[in-house]
């Protein structure tokens, strides 16, 4: 059965698949995250948000063939949760990861994380919970990732662009802005104009650029 | 004066699915040295036509709207480059509506056994900050391998009709057009190149109105809003940063 809708997550907890209790990988979870197994979890492994889940591909899924194909697409047809693909990237299941990848990331739109073990896809889940639990508290500041939009002031920059035009230096590039104000002004001024500002060459040369 | 219509808008839009005889990737000239066999690769394996420019910002453009930078797994494992590499994909941020990070194993030098890789509790977080902050990630053991992840990631983007369209080696005029598109804040280098393209001068591009612009230089609508308040910025002389220096330095 497809259960993909939403599921609501306590702040701060992660709800596993009934399937994982009494795993390896349970256990290292354990005491590092509060972690709460369900039934019916459908096609998720785990849950680690209202909006973000896990699925997990073992060594043996990758190995026996196309069915972990079938149980992504069923995902993410079905849902439209952000859906994190951790898959067990081992010496024998490598040569799979280049395909799954490309399914995953490109085709599917989700994304792939690979993982040696079970030992180290805990790790990992522990560090998205965190980073889970920091964007629900509206933490934005803390991802050195997220853009942050700062207000920057153009007048450098607009003094560099005008400098940029053959025959302008940064003396007659403030003329020229002390004098039209904007780019816009400036591609739009008469020749006459611009030999008052910067003399008949430069203002040529301007004019023609 | 109104602009020049788009006259070339035409050739640039086409039907996504029909097959252009050669996609177009534009490499930053500094993967010439960091990456020598990811650019030979895209051309003689995968026959794309790769265009080295100074791009500064990020090391592939791979269409309109996509960055790719290459990070060596090593890189994403130590502190140390934290600051580096978070401030490079914020600048990417506001540039790029799409940004991906290709992973890439070391290589292993010869005469060193092949170093185990340790995963750290960093290396994870960076993962973890990555996939938050919604940009993409790829895993490639080998430069052959970015090659190809740089194709399939091109070939899609073409399949959104996203792919770079226009000439990508203006010259004489031209050039000192693209130059002075290249320096407005925050505008690709993928944009300016359709800037020249599809305006025939920079007055063209001055008097056009915003959903003008998005088209001509393929931006989104904020992208285009940016570049025509930019374009229409009233100087201030007050207002520059650090007072000039003095006449005759």
């Amino acid at each position: 059965p497809v259960t993909a809708g939403s599921i609501v997550v306590p702040y701060g907890h992660v709800i596993g698949n009934e399937k994982w209790r009494g795993s390896e990988l349970a256990q290292r979870l354990q005491g590092k995250v509060r972690l709460i197994f369900e039934d019916a979890l459908g096609l998720v492994d785990f849950h680690l948000s209202n909006r973000t889940c896990i699925l997990l591909i073992s060594e043996a899924d990758l190995v026996a063939g196309d069915e972990f194909k079938r149980r992504l697409v069923r995902f993410r047809n079905a849902s439209s949760l952000r859906g994190i693909v951790i898959v067990e990237k081992t010496q024998i299941s490598d040569q799979y990861y280049l395909g799954v990848q490309k399914l995953v990331v490109l085709e599917l739109g989700m994304v792939s994380l690979p993982v040696a073990n079970q030992g180290e896809a805990s790790q990992l889940i522990i560090q998205l919970v965190s980073f889970c639990v920091r964007e629900q508290s509206r933490d934005r500041g803390a991802n050195p990732f997220l853009g942050k939009q700062r207000a920057q002031l153009a007048e450098a920059a607009v003094l560099q662009a005008v400098q940029r035009i053959p025959g302008v230096g940064k003396t007659k590039a403030l003329l020229l802005l002390q004098r039209f104000g904007s780019i816009h002004r400036l591609c739009n001024a008469a020749i006459h104009e611009l030999e008052q500002a910067v003399g008949q060459t430069a203002a040529q040369q301007i004019y023609t650029f | 004066i109104p602009g020049p219509g788009l006259p070339s808008l035409a050739g640039i839009s086409r039907v996504p699915g029909e097959h252009s005889p050669s996609l177009c990737i534009l490499a930053d000239s500094r993967e010439i040295c960091s990456g020598p066999e990811v650019l030979s690769c895209l051309r003689a394996v995968h026959g794309l036509r790769v265009q080295v420019c100074s791009l500064g910002t990020s090391d592939y453009i791979v269409s309109n709207r996509l960055a790719v930078d290459r990070v060596l797994q090593s890189e994403l494992q130590s502190p140390g480059n934290r600051s580096k590499l978070s401030q490079r994909l914020q600048r990417l941020q506001g540039i790029f509506e799409r940004i991906c990070v290709i992973v890439e194993t070391d290589r292993v030098k010869p005469g060193e056994t092949s170093r185990c890789f340790q995963r750290t509790q960093y290396y994870d977080g960076v993962l973890s900050a990555l996939v938050q902050a919604g940009i993409r990630i790829l895993f490639s053991s080998c430069q052959e391998e970015t090659a190809a992840l740089l194709k399939e990631l091109a070939l899609l983007e073409h399949r959104k009709n996203a792919a770079i369209q226009v000439p990508t080696e203006p010259e004489g005029h031209q050039r000192d057009i693209l130059n002075f598109y290249l320096s407005v804040p925050n505008l690709s280098y993928g944009a300016a190149l359709n800037l020249c393209h599809s305006f025939g001068s920079i007055t063209a591009v001055a008097n056009s109105s915003v959903p003008a612009l998005a088209a001509g230089a393929r931006l989104s609508r904020p992208q285009a809003e940016e570049l025509h308040r930019f374009l229409r910025h009233d100087f201030d002389l007050q207002l520059l940063p650090q007072p000039l220096p003095a006449k005759g330095k």
